[in-house]
Protein backbone atom coordinates (compact mmCIF):
# COMPACT_ATOMS: atom_id res chain seq x y z
CA UNK A 1 0.00 0.00 0.00
CA UNK A 2 1.33 3.35 -0.82
CA UNK A 3 1.45 5.97 1.82
CA UNK A 4 1.94 9.73 1.40
CA UNK A 5 4.12 11.31 2.66
CA UNK A 6 2.74 15.10 5.17
CA UNK A 7 4.51 17.75 4.50
CA UNK A 8 6.00 19.06 7.48
CA UNK A 9 7.78 22.61 6.39
CA UNK A 10 7.05 25.36 3.49
CA UNK A 11 4.30 23.71 2.31
CA UNK A 12 6.61 21.77 0.02
CA UNK A 13 9.11 19.34 2.07
CA UNK A 14 8.45 16.49 3.96
CA UNK A 15 9.97 15.56 7.79
CA UNK A 16 12.58 13.22 5.85
CA UNK A 17 13.26 15.80 3.18
CA UNK A 18 13.45 18.99 5.31
CA UNK A 19 15.87 16.20 7.84
CA UNK A 20 18.15 15.64 5.43
CA UNK A 21 18.33 19.56 4.46
CA UNK A 22 19.58 20.13 7.65
CA UNK A 23 22.28 17.34 7.67
CA UNK A 24 23.61 19.27 5.11
CA UNK A 25 23.85 22.22 7.31
CA UNK A 26 25.36 20.25 9.66
CA UNK A 27 27.78 19.40 7.00
CA UNK A 28 28.47 23.15 6.48
CA UNK A 29 28.89 23.40 9.94
CA UNK A 30 31.25 20.80 10.40
CA UNK A 31 33.51 21.85 7.61
CA UNK A 32 33.75 25.53 8.33
CA UNK A 33 34.49 24.20 11.88
CA UNK A 34 37.48 22.14 10.59
CA UNK A 35 38.67 24.88 8.57
CA UNK A 36 38.96 27.77 10.80
CA UNK A 37 41.19 25.66 13.05
CA UNK A 38 43.57 24.66 9.92
CA UNK A 39 43.61 27.47 6.73
CA UNK A 40 44.02 30.57 6.78
CA UNK A 41 42.92 31.52 3.66
CA UNK A 42 40.65 34.05 2.05
CA UNK A 43 37.50 32.91 0.96
CA UNK A 44 37.93 28.94 1.67
CA UNK A 45 34.67 28.78 3.10
CA UNK A 46 32.81 29.06 0.12
CA UNK A 47 33.80 25.97 -0.95
CA UNK A 48 31.99 23.26 1.58
CA UNK A 49 29.37 26.19 1.73
CA UNK A 50 28.81 26.19 -2.28
CA UNK A 51 29.00 22.02 -2.74
CA UNK A 52 26.66 21.63 0.01
CA UNK A 53 24.06 24.19 -1.12
CA UNK A 54 24.24 22.46 -4.33
CA UNK A 55 24.38 19.00 -3.18
CA UNK A 56 21.21 19.62 -1.38
CA UNK A 57 19.48 21.40 -4.25
CA UNK A 58 20.34 18.04 -6.00
CA UNK A 59 19.41 15.65 -3.19
CA UNK A 60 15.81 17.75 -2.91
CA UNK A 61 15.05 18.87 -5.98
CA UNK A 62 12.59 21.64 -4.86
CA UNK A 63 12.39 25.21 -4.53
CA UNK A 64 13.60 26.33 -1.05
CA UNK A 65 15.83 23.35 -0.41
CA UNK A 66 19.12 25.83 -0.34
CA UNK A 67 17.08 28.16 1.01
CA UNK A 68 16.29 25.81 4.20
CA UNK A 69 19.62 24.84 4.55
CA UNK A 70 21.24 28.36 4.22
CA UNK A 71 18.59 29.63 7.13
CA UNK A 72 19.78 26.60 9.29
CA UNK A 73 23.18 26.81 8.31
CA UNK A 74 23.37 30.36 10.18
CA UNK A 75 21.67 30.02 13.16
CA UNK A 76 23.05 26.89 13.97
CA UNK A 77 26.32 28.93 13.17
CA UNK A 78 24.94 32.02 15.79
CA UNK A 79 24.05 29.27 18.02
CA UNK A 80 27.55 27.88 18.08
CA UNK A 81 29.54 30.80 18.09
CA UNK A 82 30.75 30.62 14.66
CA UNK A 83 29.45 33.76 13.09
CA UNK A 84 30.27 37.31 15.22
CA UNK A 85 28.40 39.26 12.86
CA UNK A 86 24.83 39.01 14.10
CA UNK A 87 22.22 39.56 11.46
CA UNK A 88 24.99 39.49 9.01
CA UNK A 89 25.32 35.55 9.30
CA UNK A 90 21.88 35.38 7.88
CA UNK A 91 22.54 37.52 5.11
CA UNK A 92 26.01 35.87 4.10
CA UNK A 93 24.33 32.12 3.86
CA UNK A 94 20.89 33.15 2.52
CA UNK A 95 22.57 35.55 -0.12
CA UNK A 96 23.80 32.39 -2.11
CA UNK A 97 21.18 30.16 -1.26
CA UNK A 98 18.79 32.26 -3.08
CA UNK A 99 21.46 32.26 -5.81
CA UNK A 100 21.12 28.48 -5.94
CA UNK A 101 17.41 28.12 -5.70
CA UNK A 102 16.82 31.11 -8.39
CA UNK A 103 19.26 29.04 -10.88
CA UNK A 104 17.02 26.03 -9.47
CA UNK A 105 13.94 27.84 -10.74
CA UNK A 106 15.29 28.56 -14.26
CA UNK A 107 16.73 25.41 -15.03
CA UNK A 108 15.71 22.57 -12.81
CA UNK A 109 18.48 20.20 -14.00
CA UNK A 110 21.26 22.69 -13.56
CA UNK A 111 22.79 20.60 -10.82
CA UNK A 112 23.68 17.33 -13.40
CA UNK A 113 25.90 20.13 -15.41
CA UNK A 114 29.25 21.32 -14.77
CA UNK A 115 29.28 24.12 -16.53
CA UNK A 116 25.71 25.84 -14.57
CA UNK A 117 27.38 24.06 -11.19
CA UNK A 118 30.81 25.88 -11.80
CA UNK A 119 28.61 29.66 -12.87
CA UNK A 120 25.92 28.89 -10.21
CA UNK A 121 28.72 28.43 -7.28
CA UNK A 122 30.99 31.45 -8.34
CA UNK A 123 28.22 34.02 -8.90
CA UNK A 124 26.47 32.71 -5.35
CA UNK A 125 30.11 33.52 -3.78
CA UNK A 126 30.50 36.72 -5.30
CA UNK A 127 26.70 38.23 -3.73
CA UNK A 128 28.48 36.59 -0.39
CA UNK A 129 31.14 38.94 -0.67
CA UNK A 130 29.07 41.75 -1.80
CA UNK A 131 27.75 41.35 1.32
CA UNK A 132 30.62 42.52 3.18
CA UNK A 133 30.73 45.31 0.46
CA UNK A 134 27.43 46.51 1.96
CA UNK A 135 28.35 46.80 5.68
CA UNK A 136 31.69 49.01 4.26
CA UNK A 137 29.60 51.04 1.90
CA UNK A 138 26.93 51.37 5.01
CA UNK A 139 29.99 52.24 7.59
CA UNK A 140 31.20 55.17 4.64
CA UNK A 141 33.90 53.74 3.03
CA UNK A 142 35.59 55.28 0.09
CA UNK A 143 34.01 53.72 -2.96
CA UNK A 144 37.67 53.52 -4.90
CA UNK A 145 38.64 51.88 -1.92
CA UNK A 146 35.60 49.49 -1.64
CA UNK A 147 35.92 48.46 -4.58
CA UNK A 148 39.18 47.30 -4.58
CA UNK A 149 39.17 45.60 -1.87
CA UNK A 150 35.64 43.77 -3.27
CA UNK A 151 37.62 42.61 -6.12
CA UNK A 152 39.97 40.84 -4.11
CA UNK A 153 37.79 39.24 -1.63
CA UNK A 154 35.05 38.56 -4.42
CA UNK A 155 37.68 37.31 -6.22
CA UNK A 156 38.81 34.14 -3.67
CA UNK A 157 35.51 33.83 -2.38
CA UNK A 158 34.42 33.15 -6.12
CA UNK A 159 37.40 30.79 -7.23
CA UNK A 160 36.61 28.85 -4.14
CA UNK A 161 33.08 28.78 -4.16
CA UNK A 162 33.25 27.57 -8.38
CA UNK A 163 35.84 24.73 -7.25
CA UNK A 164 33.21 23.59 -4.75
CA UNK A 165 30.95 23.71 -7.14
CA UNK A 166 32.36 21.56 -9.47
CA UNK A 167 32.68 18.34 -7.33
CA UNK A 168 28.59 18.37 -6.98
CA UNK A 169 27.54 16.81 -10.89
CA UNK A 170 29.57 13.50 -10.06
CA UNK A 171 28.53 12.91 -6.64
CA UNK A 172 24.91 13.73 -7.72
CA UNK A 173 25.04 11.20 -11.02
CA UNK A 174 26.43 8.76 -8.89
CA UNK A 175 23.44 9.00 -6.46
CA UNK A 176 21.35 8.67 -9.06
CA UNK A 177 23.02 5.93 -10.06
CA UNK A 178 22.97 3.61 -6.73
CA UNK A 179 19.13 5.13 -6.29
CA UNK A 180 19.42 6.95 -3.50
CA UNK A 181 18.19 10.16 -4.92
CA UNK A 182 15.26 10.54 -7.64
CA UNK A 183 16.31 10.27 -11.42
CA UNK A 184 16.53 13.76 -12.23
CA UNK A 185 12.73 14.77 -10.79
CA UNK A 186 11.36 18.01 -11.83
CA UNK A 187 11.04 21.48 -9.42
CA UNK A 188 8.02 22.04 -7.84
CA UNK B 1 30.60 20.52 54.02
CA UNK B 2 30.54 23.63 52.13
CA UNK B 3 30.69 23.69 48.52
CA UNK B 4 33.38 26.23 47.31
CA UNK B 5 32.72 28.88 44.40
CA UNK B 6 32.45 27.34 40.50
CA UNK B 7 36.27 27.67 39.26
CA UNK B 8 35.80 30.07 36.49
CA UNK B 9 39.13 30.57 33.99
CA UNK B 10 41.84 32.54 36.04
CA UNK B 11 44.59 32.07 32.94
CA UNK B 12 45.06 35.03 31.05
CA UNK B 13 45.58 32.96 27.69
CA UNK B 14 43.05 32.64 25.29
CA UNK B 15 41.54 29.77 24.30
CA UNK B 16 40.92 28.02 20.64
CA UNK B 17 39.45 30.57 17.97
CA UNK B 18 37.53 33.57 17.79
CA UNK B 19 34.49 34.39 19.57
CA UNK B 20 34.54 30.88 21.45
CA UNK B 21 32.07 30.69 24.54
CA UNK B 22 34.15 31.49 27.94
CA UNK B 23 32.50 30.16 31.09
CA UNK B 24 32.91 32.96 33.30
CA UNK B 25 30.86 34.91 35.77
CA UNK B 26 29.68 38.38 34.69
CA UNK B 27 26.71 40.99 34.81
CA UNK B 28 26.94 40.41 30.69
CA UNK B 29 26.92 36.41 31.04
CA UNK B 30 23.96 36.93 33.15
CA UNK B 31 21.86 39.22 30.68
CA UNK B 32 18.99 37.13 28.75
CA UNK B 33 20.41 36.34 25.20
CA UNK B 34 17.58 38.38 23.69
CA UNK B 35 18.59 41.29 25.64
CA UNK B 36 22.48 40.62 24.59
CA UNK B 37 21.46 40.22 21.24
CA UNK B 38 19.38 43.81 21.12
CA UNK B 39 21.77 45.53 23.00
CA UNK B 40 24.61 44.31 20.25
CA UNK B 41 21.95 45.22 17.32
CA UNK B 42 21.73 48.50 19.53
CA UNK B 43 25.65 49.12 19.92
CA UNK B 44 26.07 47.98 16.11
CA UNK B 45 23.93 50.58 14.70
CA UNK B 46 25.72 53.06 16.99
CA UNK B 47 29.10 52.16 15.05
CA UNK B 48 27.38 52.65 12.03
CA UNK B 49 26.72 56.13 12.48
CA UNK B 50 29.71 57.20 14.89
CA UNK B 51 31.77 58.95 11.86
CA UNK B 52 32.93 61.91 14.07
CA UNK B 53 35.70 62.02 16.77
CA UNK B 54 34.35 62.10 19.58
CA UNK B 55 31.31 60.02 19.04
CA UNK B 56 33.98 57.32 18.03
CA UNK B 57 35.46 57.59 21.12
CA UNK B 58 32.32 57.52 23.13
CA UNK B 59 31.29 54.45 21.45
CA UNK B 60 34.96 52.60 22.03
CA UNK B 61 34.86 53.17 25.03
CA UNK B 62 31.49 51.88 25.43
CA UNK B 63 32.16 49.18 23.67
CA UNK B 64 35.24 48.06 25.13
CA UNK B 65 33.38 48.41 28.19
CA UNK B 66 30.70 46.01 27.71
CA UNK B 67 33.06 43.81 26.70
CA UNK B 68 35.59 43.42 29.53
CA UNK B 69 32.74 43.82 31.72
CA UNK B 70 32.40 40.22 30.83
CA UNK B 71 35.48 39.55 32.03
CA UNK B 72 36.76 38.83 29.10
CA UNK B 73 40.67 39.89 28.83
CA UNK B 74 42.80 41.91 26.27
CA UNK B 75 43.94 38.13 25.01
CA UNK B 76 40.42 37.42 24.07
CA UNK B 77 39.52 40.78 22.19
CA UNK B 78 43.29 40.62 20.04
CA UNK B 79 41.63 36.89 19.09
CA UNK B 80 38.43 38.29 18.51
CA UNK B 81 39.30 41.60 16.94
CA UNK B 82 42.57 40.08 14.73
CA UNK B 83 40.76 39.57 11.29
CA UNK B 84 39.87 42.85 11.56
CA UNK B 85 43.52 44.56 12.74
CA UNK B 86 44.65 42.27 9.12
CA UNK B 87 42.17 44.52 7.41
CA UNK B 88 43.15 47.79 8.70
CA UNK B 89 46.49 47.28 7.93
CA UNK B 90 45.25 47.10 4.53
CA UNK B 91 42.52 50.01 4.95
CA UNK B 92 44.68 52.29 6.49
CA UNK B 93 47.54 52.61 3.24
CA UNK B 94 45.21 52.28 0.63
CA UNK B 95 43.82 55.34 2.24
CA UNK B 96 46.83 57.26 2.89
CA UNK B 97 47.90 56.02 -0.72
CA UNK B 98 45.03 57.41 -2.32
CA UNK B 99 44.34 60.88 -0.37
CA UNK B 100 47.98 61.22 0.96
CA UNK B 101 48.96 60.99 4.70
CA UNK B 102 47.65 63.89 6.16
CA UNK B 103 44.19 63.49 4.60
CA UNK B 104 43.60 59.79 4.30
CA UNK B 105 44.91 58.49 7.88
CA UNK B 106 41.67 59.49 10.00
CA UNK B 107 39.04 58.04 7.46
CA UNK B 108 41.03 55.09 7.18
CA UNK B 109 41.40 55.07 10.97
CA UNK B 110 37.83 55.80 11.59
CA UNK B 111 36.95 52.85 9.06
CA UNK B 112 38.52 50.48 10.59
CA UNK B 113 37.67 51.46 13.92
CA UNK B 114 33.96 51.55 12.69
CA UNK B 115 34.09 47.75 11.45
CA UNK B 116 35.30 46.70 14.88
CA UNK B 117 33.12 48.21 16.71
CA UNK B 118 30.44 46.70 14.25
CA UNK B 119 31.23 43.72 14.77
CA UNK B 120 32.17 43.34 18.43
CA UNK B 121 28.61 43.43 19.94
CA UNK B 122 28.65 39.83 18.10
CA UNK B 123 32.01 38.72 19.31
CA UNK B 124 30.59 39.58 23.03
CA UNK B 125 27.27 37.76 22.67
CA UNK B 126 28.73 34.60 21.73
CA UNK B 127 31.67 34.40 24.18
CA UNK B 128 29.14 35.35 27.09
CA UNK B 129 26.00 32.97 25.67
CA UNK B 130 25.86 29.43 26.26
CA UNK B 131 24.74 27.07 23.23
CA UNK B 132 21.48 26.48 25.20
CA UNK B 133 20.46 29.70 26.24
CA UNK B 134 20.70 30.59 22.46
CA UNK B 135 18.48 28.09 21.72
CA UNK B 136 15.52 29.05 24.34
CA UNK B 137 16.08 32.19 22.91
CA UNK B 138 15.67 31.26 19.40
CA UNK B 139 13.05 28.89 20.56
CA UNK B 140 10.99 31.87 21.69
CA UNK B 141 10.96 33.93 17.99
CA UNK B 142 11.63 30.68 15.41
CA UNK B 143 8.52 28.59 14.93
CA UNK B 144 8.96 25.23 16.23
CA UNK B 145 9.13 23.53 13.11
CA UNK B 146 12.24 26.15 12.13
CA UNK B 147 13.22 25.43 15.21
CA UNK B 148 13.18 21.88 15.12
CA UNK B 149 15.28 21.71 12.57
CA UNK B 150 18.10 24.14 13.36
CA UNK B 151 18.27 21.89 17.12
CA UNK B 152 18.58 18.33 14.81
CA UNK B 153 21.44 20.14 13.21
CA UNK B 154 22.84 21.41 16.28
CA UNK B 155 22.61 18.02 18.15
CA UNK B 156 23.88 15.86 15.09
CA UNK B 157 27.06 17.98 15.07
CA UNK B 158 28.60 15.16 17.28
CA UNK B 159 27.11 12.27 15.23
CA UNK B 160 28.31 13.47 12.08
CA UNK B 161 32.09 14.43 13.04
CA UNK B 162 32.23 10.72 14.50
CA UNK B 163 31.07 9.47 10.99
CA UNK B 164 33.53 11.76 9.30
CA UNK B 165 36.55 10.29 11.71
CA UNK B 166 35.56 7.03 11.13
CA UNK B 167 35.75 6.97 7.30
CA UNK B 168 38.63 8.94 6.94
CA UNK B 169 40.62 6.36 9.38
CA UNK B 170 38.57 3.73 7.01
CA UNK B 171 39.51 4.82 3.87
CA UNK B 172 43.39 5.27 4.80
CA UNK B 173 43.62 2.19 5.27
CA UNK B 174 42.21 1.36 2.04
CA UNK B 175 44.94 3.07 0.64
CA UNK B 176 42.80 6.67 0.11
CA UNK B 177 44.97 9.89 -0.26
CA UNK B 178 43.26 11.57 2.88
CA UNK B 179 45.73 12.73 4.86
CA UNK B 180 46.08 16.72 5.01
CA UNK B 181 49.60 16.97 3.53
CA UNK B 182 48.11 14.53 0.38
CA UNK B 183 45.00 16.99 0.25
CA UNK B 184 47.11 20.01 -0.17
CA UNK B 185 47.27 18.66 -3.92
CA UNK B 186 44.25 19.18 -5.82
CA UNK B 187 44.84 15.86 -7.39
CA UNK B 188 43.65 14.29 -4.55
CA UNK B 189 40.86 15.85 -4.15
CA UNK B 190 38.50 13.16 -6.01
CA UNK B 191 39.86 10.87 -3.11
CA UNK B 192 37.79 13.24 -0.68
CA UNK B 193 34.82 13.31 -2.69
CA UNK B 194 34.69 9.68 -3.47
CA UNK B 195 35.83 8.06 -0.62
CA UNK B 196 34.63 10.72 2.40
CA UNK B 197 31.51 12.75 1.17
CA UNK B 198 29.58 10.25 -0.64
CA UNK B 199 29.58 7.37 2.37
CA UNK B 200 28.75 10.48 4.39
CA UNK B 201 26.04 11.69 1.74
CA UNK B 202 24.97 7.89 2.28
CA UNK B 203 24.88 7.76 6.27
CA UNK B 204 22.92 11.01 5.81
CA UNK B 205 20.15 9.83 4.35
CA UNK B 206 19.82 6.45 5.88
CA UNK B 207 20.15 8.74 9.36
CA UNK B 208 17.43 11.35 7.81
CA UNK B 209 15.66 8.25 7.56
CA UNK B 210 15.66 7.11 11.00
CA UNK B 211 14.90 10.19 12.90
CA UNK B 212 12.28 11.19 10.64
CA UNK B 213 9.96 7.87 10.44
CA UNK B 214 10.62 8.17 14.49
CA UNK B 215 9.52 11.49 14.73
CA UNK B 216 6.52 10.66 12.60
CA UNK B 217 5.75 7.72 14.73
CA UNK B 218 5.47 10.01 17.93
CA UNK B 219 3.14 12.10 15.48
CA UNK B 220 5.50 14.76 15.50
CA UNK B 221 4.64 17.48 13.51
CA UNK B 222 0.36 16.92 13.31
CA UNK B 223 -0.61 19.71 14.69
CA UNK B 224 -0.14 23.56 14.02
CA UNK B 225 1.19 24.26 17.77
CA UNK B 226 4.15 22.30 19.41
CA UNK B 227 2.59 19.23 20.92
CA UNK B 228 4.65 17.38 23.62
CA UNK B 229 3.73 13.11 25.18
CA UNK B 230 2.22 13.50 28.57
CA UNK B 231 4.08 10.50 30.19
CA UNK B 232 2.60 11.46 33.14
CA UNK B 233 -0.96 10.68 31.19
CA UNK B 234 0.68 7.05 30.34
CA UNK B 235 2.53 5.80 33.59
CA UNK B 236 -1.22 6.01 35.11
CA UNK B 237 -1.59 2.55 35.79
CA UNK B 238 -5.34 2.84 35.42
CA UNK B 239 -5.71 0.07 32.66
CA UNK B 240 -7.82 1.16 29.76
CA UNK B 241 -8.56 4.75 30.56
CA UNK B 242 -4.94 5.19 30.37
CA UNK B 243 -4.60 3.69 27.35
CA UNK B 244 -7.67 5.32 25.37
CA UNK B 245 -6.62 8.70 26.90
CA UNK B 246 -3.02 8.53 24.90
CA UNK B 247 -4.32 6.73 21.74
CA UNK B 248 -7.89 8.55 21.53
CA UNK B 249 -10.62 7.17 20.70
CA UNK B 250 -10.27 7.11 16.80
CA UNK B 251 -6.86 6.00 17.17
CA UNK B 252 -5.36 9.63 16.79
CA UNK B 253 -3.32 11.20 19.65
CA UNK B 254 -5.69 13.53 21.57
CA UNK B 255 -4.61 17.18 22.42
CA UNK B 256 -4.78 16.25 26.30
CA UNK B 257 -2.10 13.80 25.73
CA UNK B 258 0.14 15.61 23.02
CA UNK B 259 -0.59 19.20 23.86
CA UNK B 260 1.62 21.14 26.69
Amino acid sequence: MEQTERIYIWRRFTLREAVLLCFCATLIVLTRAGLRLHLHLPGHVMFFTMFFFLLARGCVPKVGAATLVGLITSLASVILGMGSGGAMVLVKFLLPALVVDLAGLIAPAFVTSLLACATVGVLASLLRAGANTGVEWLLGMDEEIMLQKTVISAGMNGLWGGLGALAVPAIIRRLRKNGLIDQGAAAT
Amino acid sequence: MQKGPPKFRTSLRSRGYPCRFAEHDSPVHRMGAGWKLLFGVFLSALAAGGRTPLMQAILVMGTLAYYLSARLTLRDLWCDVRLFAFQAAMVIPLYCMLDGVEKGLWPGVRISTQIVLFYLPGAVFLRTTRTSEAMAALRRIVPYRLSFLVFVSVRFVPLFFRELEEIVALQRLRGARLSPREQMNPRNWPDLFNCVVLPLMVRAFRTADEVSRSAEARAFGLHRERTYLDVAAMGRADGEEAVSEVEGRDGAYPVKALTD
